[in-house]
Order: C-alpha cells, then structure tokens, then sequence
C-alpha cells in the first residue's frame, strides 16, 4: 500500500514538475515567436518535446540523467558560440542593426519629406458615410474645411460644418468622429496617406494634427533600387548593408542594415592599423597580466600554505583570516580598493604621504592591478595548496631527508614538483581565468589610463575582454561584429593555451 | 508511446496549458503608452500621470523607471523594432546613435507649437534634419560661488585663481573651481571654454560654424598661466577630476563650483546662498560656454508597431512639449522648462529661471554629432577629460595637448556636419 502510494506521489510529483516546467517553457516560446525570434522559440519547442519524450519514455536511463544539462549547455555555450562566430562575418555596427527589410521600411519612411512651409493642419479623425477612413481638415489660414481620404479630398462648406472658437471644425455632414475609445484600439487610419493636393499627402502625426508631406523616396522592385524622385538620385544595396548613391557611394541612406561581409572582420584585425596596433598591445599585457597573476598568487598562496603547514599557535585563526579576501564578494573588494588607489582621497596615498595619480600614469595601473589580483586571488591557491601539501605522502619527505636532504632541497626536488603535477589544471584554469578578468579591469580602471589626445582607443590596463567590451559597447560606434570577431580569437587563443597546458601536464591522459 | 503514457501527456499538456493561464503577464495593451525613464525622472513621470491620467484621450499612460541612467541606456541599447518603449524621456545623448540605427521615429511640430522653444533646442533632438523628440526641459551647469568665503562675483577667471592664490593656505581650500555635477565633460565644458577650448563655434543665427575651431596654442597658453605654477605643474585651482568637489564644496572648502540645474535644491537646502552665473572668461564681461542643451522625451519606432504612434505623438506635441505639462511636471522634476511660456510663468522658481538665464546667456546647444564622432581620434567626451589628465596630471605640456585637443574636435566637426 504504501509503495503503492509512495510511486503514485512521485509519479504525479513527475507530471506536475513536467507540467510546470513545460507550462513555463511554452509560454516562452509563445513570446519568442511573437517578438520573432523564431530560432529561440523552436529550441524551446524541441527542449519541450525532448523534455517530455525523455521524462515519458523508457528510451534512455541516462538521458533523463544528462538532458537538462544538455539542454543548459546548448543554449548557454553552444549558441552563443555559433551567434558569436555568425556575427563575426557581418556588418554589425551602429547604423547597422537592424534585418534589410525593417532597415528599408525605415529608410523609406523617412523618405517622408515635410512641404518647404512646414504646413500642419488642425485635423479630427473619422470615416465617411461609406465607412472609408477620413479626416475632417480645418485649414483656418485661408479659411478652407475639406474632408479628406486616401483617395479624394471634398471640400466642404461652412455652413456644412460644426466650429469651435478657434475656427476648427468639429463636425462635418457627412462625416463621423471616431470616438476616444475607438482611435485608441486602432491604429489603421494612422497608416494612410491621406489626399492633399498633387504630390502632396496628409498624415497624421497626432490626434489633433496633421503635417504635409511629398514621398522622396520610393522603392523600385524591379531592379532593386531606391529612388529619390525629388532629386532624381539612384539608390542601390553597396553589399555591406546600405543604399548607397549610384556615382557617389559615400552617401549612404540612413539606416542600414546587418550584411555579411564574410571575413573582413577578421581581416582588418591584421591589415588595419587602427585596430591591428591597439590589438598587439592589449594582447602582450593580456598575456602578461594573466601570466604573473598565475605566478604571485600561486606564489603567495604557497607560501602561506607552506608556513600554515607546521604546528603553529593560533594557526585557525591565520587560516580564518586568510580566506576572509576570497569570502567578500569581489566586486565590493575592487570598488574599495579604486577608492584606496584614489589620487586625492585614496588611504593609499594618505599612508605613504605621496600624491601618486595610480590610475593615470600606465606603470602604476598596471601595477596596482596586478596587485589587487593578487589581494583577490591568493587566498584561493592558499587553499588548494593546503590540501594538497596534505595529500603528498610524508613518507616521501621522511625518506629524503634520511638521505640528507635539507628542507630547501626537499621542497624543490619533492614537494613542488608533486603540487605542480596536482595542481596544473588548476594553474591553466587560473591562467585562462584571468585571461577574460573583466571584472577587475573593467571596475578598477576601466581599462585606462588611455592617450586620448593621441588617438588610443585600448587602455594601459586593457585586457582583451574589455578591449572587445570597449569596441562593442563602450563608443558612439559599436562594432559588434569586429567586438565578435576578437571575441573569437580569444577563443581560439584560451582554447590553445588550456590544451596545450593540459597536453603538457598530461591531465587528460591520467583521466582519460 | 502506449495508450497510458500518451494520457500522461494529456494530463501535463492539460496542467501545462492551465499553468500557463495563470501565469500568462497582461499583454501590453494597445491603448497603453509605455515610457521608459531614468531613476529621477521616472519617479515624477510616475507621479506626473497619476495625477494627469487622461492627457491623451482614450489611452493610458506606463511609465517605467530604470536603476540609474546608465541602465536606461543600456536598456535602449537593446530595444528592437519589436520591443521597447513607446516613448522615453532623458538627455539627448542617444539621439545620434539611436535615429542612425532606425530605432527613433520622427515627430513633427506645428509652427506655433516650435515657436515655443529656442532655435537651438532642437539641434540636440534632431538627426539628419528630422526631429525625434520634443524638448523638455533645460539641461545646463551654471557656477556657484560660497558667499561665506567670496562676497563679489568674479568678473574673471584671473579673479578666481587671484583668490584661490591668496587664500589657498589661510582657509585650507581644497581648490578653487570644481565640477560638482555633469562630470568634467559636460559640466566641465565651461571650464574648458572659459580659457578658449570650444569645440564648436555658433553662428549670430544659432547655425553652427562648421569651419572654425578653437586656437589651441591660445588655450594652452592660458592653461598655463592660470591653472600651472612655475614648475609646470598644476596649481591646485581646477582639479583633473570631480571627485570629491561636491563634498568639498558643501564643506567651505571650495569657493567656486560648477553646479547642475537639478542639483540647486540641495545646495540651498544647505543654506547656500544661490548666486548663479556662467564661468568668467580670462577678459572681463567673457563667459566660458555651457551645454544649455535640452532634454527631451523621444518617440522610438515600436511605437508604430505597437498601434499607439498616434496617441504617443499627441502626448508629446500636446503634453510634453506644451506650457500645461512643462509646468505640471517641471513643479516635481524642478529644472528649468524649455517651453518659453512655461519658462516665464509664476509657477516656475526664481531659482529655475536663474538657471535658464545663465543658459541663455552662455548656452550652446548639445550637437550630439559633433560631440560624439570619433572621426579626430577620439570623441569630445573621452578627449575634453583627456586634456586635463594629460596636462594637470601627467605634467605634459598645455599648448602641445592643446594643438592636439583643437585638432581632434575640428575633424570631429568637419565630419559630424554631414549628420546635422
């Protein structure tokens, strides 16, 4: 009975977790296909259906075991990888965000072009007697009144018509006002061009208001160009995601659109200056920055674990007090030590009696960078250095100095060289760690000092992650298809280096 | 699948659809307009609407506010043809960057209605020569001085530093002119220009001159006669940041400060003395310029999409940009309206109206595509800060890095044109 009741209370605790969690996944979806994001919308739709078929089917033990992490590993490693690498090949930049259909929608909108007098009309939207939609246009100026559709504009006398104290008409015969309620749950009347007077249409630009407007530009299906019939100039798609003027290709109509231009991006990496200069720097200091944070924090870390490893009194209280930098959050650790490095204010500068400027001069960021990296990331290699010295058999250090070897000797000859083959994972982890640091650089010094004057755009302190967050999102102009394209060589390079490290170390071979 | 398991997907496709029911948010309805702001400005549209619920008839009115300004930045960064808001209110800084991208829509004034505003008002809110938003408010600096320690105004800028020198050990002060709001870019803009760095020049008509720039041998030299001691290093009198101003500044320790119009309410809660006035240029009856820019509230393309353009558009040229709204909403916001009627109405502050005078008097409008092109080498944002850190830190020398400045923010000129 009771298992009965205990298999029936897990198989509905089953359907109603299943049912939760596809509850909730459907309703993504639903608003993923809304806002027309059809890729994201049919991965939830296969997640929903693997979810279910693994959870309702006997086909696979162990995937009921590894799908959500499946699932959890495509959509947040798998995807942004691919987006990453797609959006490398297009240009993807300020002036060009949106999709070409939306781009030229917009393009021709403000094609739209106002009357050289600017005339605006006091307006009240309604239908016809036939139902057609319309407005009732009161042209106080020349004391005119007409009703206006998409097709005809009738004048309409006086004494036809209903007039507030400003002269606007308000009602005309043959014309019905749309209500408050009705214009707010349509917007149909709003899309048309309402007649005016030869090239010359209405539209509405309020519900009170109308402006006069010629069509500067129009869209010629046939050969896919953009023509202003104004100027008589020819628009046509340059490739890289504009209507650029025919004769003059410098002209490009506003907005544009996201195209591929295949690898340029990576390209102008090496064969523009502008970027191939700032990039050699940022990538040297990368290396650098990541290479001694490895070094002084595994330094430091050994050595305080090596002094803690011997009976000392008090020794909880050390360990204790040594954790306490990696127990803080991070983030709060950096944004005090930014205001101890503060040139005016910063304790720092108050201890040592100096009026250092840490953040503006590039030696001294770098070292202070360096330096709360090492604040950060000691108590860490503290900690796996503990335990592993624990986990070196003694019998090892016994027996060499039966043989006469001092503790220097011990430790270079036995003790490090087991840590380092415990720990070189961790090492490489730590090195491609501090390779992306963004946090740090990016709350500490923002990546400065920079020359501005002198034209850099990468920082003293810069490291490629927030060089690449500095083109992409720190500027007027984003690039985020040149931002993709070195995210993707940091990729490759952290890639290479973890598994050449890994491959030196022989890690994988001893798991394998 | 076995006829029992199929009914299990029957029962959790069921439970799934009637979860989802529940949990299903009310859809953005279309009659809503939805604003997105700041956290101080969202706040007072807040209370602005709850108080005005029927501006636009028949619609309803959202307001949005986000963690700070940066946030809502972030935020547009985003927004898409299929998402976002409505309108959103703010400074003019996104204008450019965004109307270049498609993602704002146009809007078009009466000629009565654009009478209202200053000529400049609308270079901050206009890409290309189309509007996108309708000003809203003034966004200036204007200097205070600390009536405790300075009983006249300065007619100079050698007046200010004269003072600073004299009194520098006797009161303990920390500097002589600082930047307590804005940053030192765009409320530092009058430090710069009251020694002769413009980085663009206005014509008689309010039309920008997009041929001259500023001399930068001039600006060094008086770089180096007021801010530089005989060492080549700063004197103390203009810091190279705004750190701490504010609070040296409140403490007597500063006797000139560079405020922003929605920062006076503080400083008069304090027992400040207002006493407001562009920054004196090195000749007397001179004044350094200031962004009398505008902000505004902007019209984004979702609004379209949405079905609410018409009535978004009729809240921002009947509400927004209208004397009635300007004063209802600047009586809780406390800047100076941009609207000239609502400038001169009785509701608006002595205060508020002081601020707007010292804009008119030394104002140039905020031309994002001048200030934000990057076409010298750098922007007018990330290269104005550079100046002083070059110089008032780096020890580099003020005419060279001056040559540099005024070369970098011709070219920005003369390729931002194209974008006016």
């Amino acid at each position: 009975m009771s298992g009965f009741m205990r298999g029936n209370v897990a198989l509905m605790g089953k359907i109603f977790i299943l049912a939760m969690v596809t509850a909730i996944l459907s309703l993504l979806t639903e608003h993923a296909f809304v806002q027309k994001e059809y890729a994201i919308g049919s991965f939830i739709l296969f997640a929903i259906i693997a979810l279910n078929f693994t959870y309702l089917t006997k086909f696979s033990i162990p995937l009921k075991f590894f799908v959500p992490g499946i699932l959890f590993f495509i959509a947040f490693v798998i995807a942004p990888i691919i987006f990453t690498l797609s959006m490398s090949t297009y240009h993807y930049q300020t002036g060009n965000i949106l999709g070409k259909d939306e781009s030229t929608a917009q393009v021709l909108a403000l094609g739209a072009e106002p009357d050289a007098a600017g005339t605006t009309f006091d307006i009240n939207i309604g239908k016809t007697t036939s139902g057609e939609d319309a407005i009732l246009v009161s042209d106080i100026v020349n004391n005119k009144y007409f009703i206006s559709t998409q097709t005809s504009r009738t004048e309409v006398p006086i004494d036809a018509l209903t007039l507030n104290a400003d002269k606007v008409a308000t009602g005309a015969q043959g014309f019905t006002l749309l209500s408050a309620d009705a214009l707010s749950k349509s917007d149909a009347y709003s899309k048309i061009n309402y007649k005016y007077m030869g090239k010359y249409y209405i539209a509405i630009e309020g519900q009170n208001v109308g402006a006069v407007f010629q069509q500067s530009l129009s869209y010629n299906a046939a050969d896919k160009t953009i023509r202003n019939v104004v100027t008589g100039a020819i628009y046509k798609d340059n490739g890289r995601g504009n209507w650029a003027k025919v004769g003059a290709p410098d002209e490009m109509l506003t907005p544009g659109w996201r195209a591929p231009i295949w690898f340029e991006n990576y390209t102008k990496l090496i064969t523009d200056p502008k970027v191939r200069t700032p990039l050699i720097k940022v990538f040297i200091w990368t290396v650098i920055f990541a290479g001694m944070s490895v070094l002084s924090t595994f330094a430091l870390g050994l050595l305080l674990a090596l002094a803690l490893n011997r009976k000392l009194r008090g020794r909880r209280i050390y360990r204790s007090i040594l954790i306490l930098p990696y127990a803080m959050p991070s983030v709060m650790s950096i944004l005090i030590w930014a205001g101890m490095f503060d040139t005016e204010f910063g304790a720092i500068n108050n201890i040592l009696h100096t009026h250092i400027a840490w953040f503006s001069d590039a030696n001294y960021a770098r070292g202070a960078v360096l330096l709360v990296n090492l604040w950060l990331g000691f108590p860490y290699f503290y900690l796996i250095c503990s335990g592993s010295l624990q986990a070196i058999p003694t019998e090892l250090q016994e027996a060499a100095a039966i043989d006469g070897a001092n503790p220097r000797q011990i430790f270079r000859k036995i003790t490090l060289p087991l840590l380092l083959q415990i720990l070189s994972p961790l090492l490489i982890a730590s090195f491609a760690f501090n390779f992306n640091n963004f946090n740090l650089i990016y709350l500490l010094t923002g990546g400065g000092p920079r020359e501005t004057l002198d034209g850099q755009i990468a920082g003293a302190t810069d490291i490629l992650i927030s060089y690449t967050y500095q083109i992409a999102f720190g500027n007027n102009t984003q690039d985020f298809g040149l931002a993709s394209a070195i995210s993707v060589l940091i990729f490759v390079l952290v890639a290479s280096i973890s598994m050449y490290g890994l491959k030196k170390s022989k890690v994988l071979e001893t798991f394998g | 699948m076995n006829r029992k398991r199929l009914g299990l997907l029957g029962v959790i496709a069921s439970a799934a659809l009637a979860i989802s029911a529940t949990v299903v948010p009310a859809a953005h309805a279309a009659s809503e307009i939805l604003i997105w702001a700041d956290e101080t400005r969202g706040p007072h549209l807040t209370t602005l609407f709850a108080d005005h619920p029927n501006v636009v008839p028949g619609s309803t009115i959202k307001v949005v506010t986000f963690s700070s300004y940066d946030a809502l930045g972030a935020a547009l960064d985003k927004v898409t043809g299929t998402t976002g808001p409505d309108i959103f209110v703010g400074g003019n800084d996104w204008v450019t960057k965004m109307a270049k991208s498609g993602k704002l829509a146009p809007v078009t004034l009466t000629a009565t209605q654009k009478s209202k505003f200053a000529a400049t008002n609308f270079f901050d809110l206009s890409y290309q020569g189309k509007l996108y938003g309708v000003p809203v408010d003034i966004n200036n600096v204007a200097m205070v001085y600390n009536t405790k320690l300075v009983t006249t105004a300065p007619k100079t800028y050698g007046d200010m530093v004269d003072f600073y020198k004299a009194n520098k050990v006797s009161k303990g002060l920390k500097a002589g002119l600082c930047i307590t709001g804005g940053g030192m870019a765009w409320g530092g803009l009058s430090g710069l220009s009251a020694l002769g760095a413009d980085p663009y020049f206005m014509r008689a008509k309010g039309v920008p001159d997009v041929y001259k720039g500023f001399n930068g041998t001039t600006f060094g030299n008086n770089v180096k006669k007021y801010l530089l001691d005989a060492n080549g290093k700063s004197n103390g009198f203009y810091p190279a940041t705004d750190t701490g101003c504010a609070d040296n500044f409140k403490a007597g320790l500063v006797p000139y400060a560079t405020i922003g119009n929605w920062e006076w309410k503080t400083y008069e809660k304090l027992g400040f003395t207002m006493n407001f006035m562009p920054v004196p240029g090195v000749v007397a009856g001179t004044y350094g310029h200031m962004f009398g820019s505008v902000n505004g509230a902007f019209l984004t393309t979702y609004a379209d999409k949405h079905g609410v353009a018409v009535a978004a558009k009729s809240l921002l040229t009947n509400y927004f940009a209208s004397a009635a709204g300007q004063i209802a909403y600047e009586a809780i916001e406390l800047r100076p309206p941009a609207n000239l009627d609502a400038q001169a109405s009785a509701s608006v502050s002595d205060a508020q109206k002081n601020m707007a005078n010292a804009a008119t008097l030394a104002g140039i409008p905020q031309i994002g595509a001048f200030l934000g092109s990057n076409a010298g080498g750098a922007s007018y944002w990330d290269s104005s800060g550079g100046y002083w850190t070059a110089v008032l830190v780096n020890g580099k020398d003020p005419v060279v890095e001056g040559k540099k400045l005024a070369a970098i923010w011709k070219k920005n000129v003369a390729v931002g044109k194209a974008d006016l």
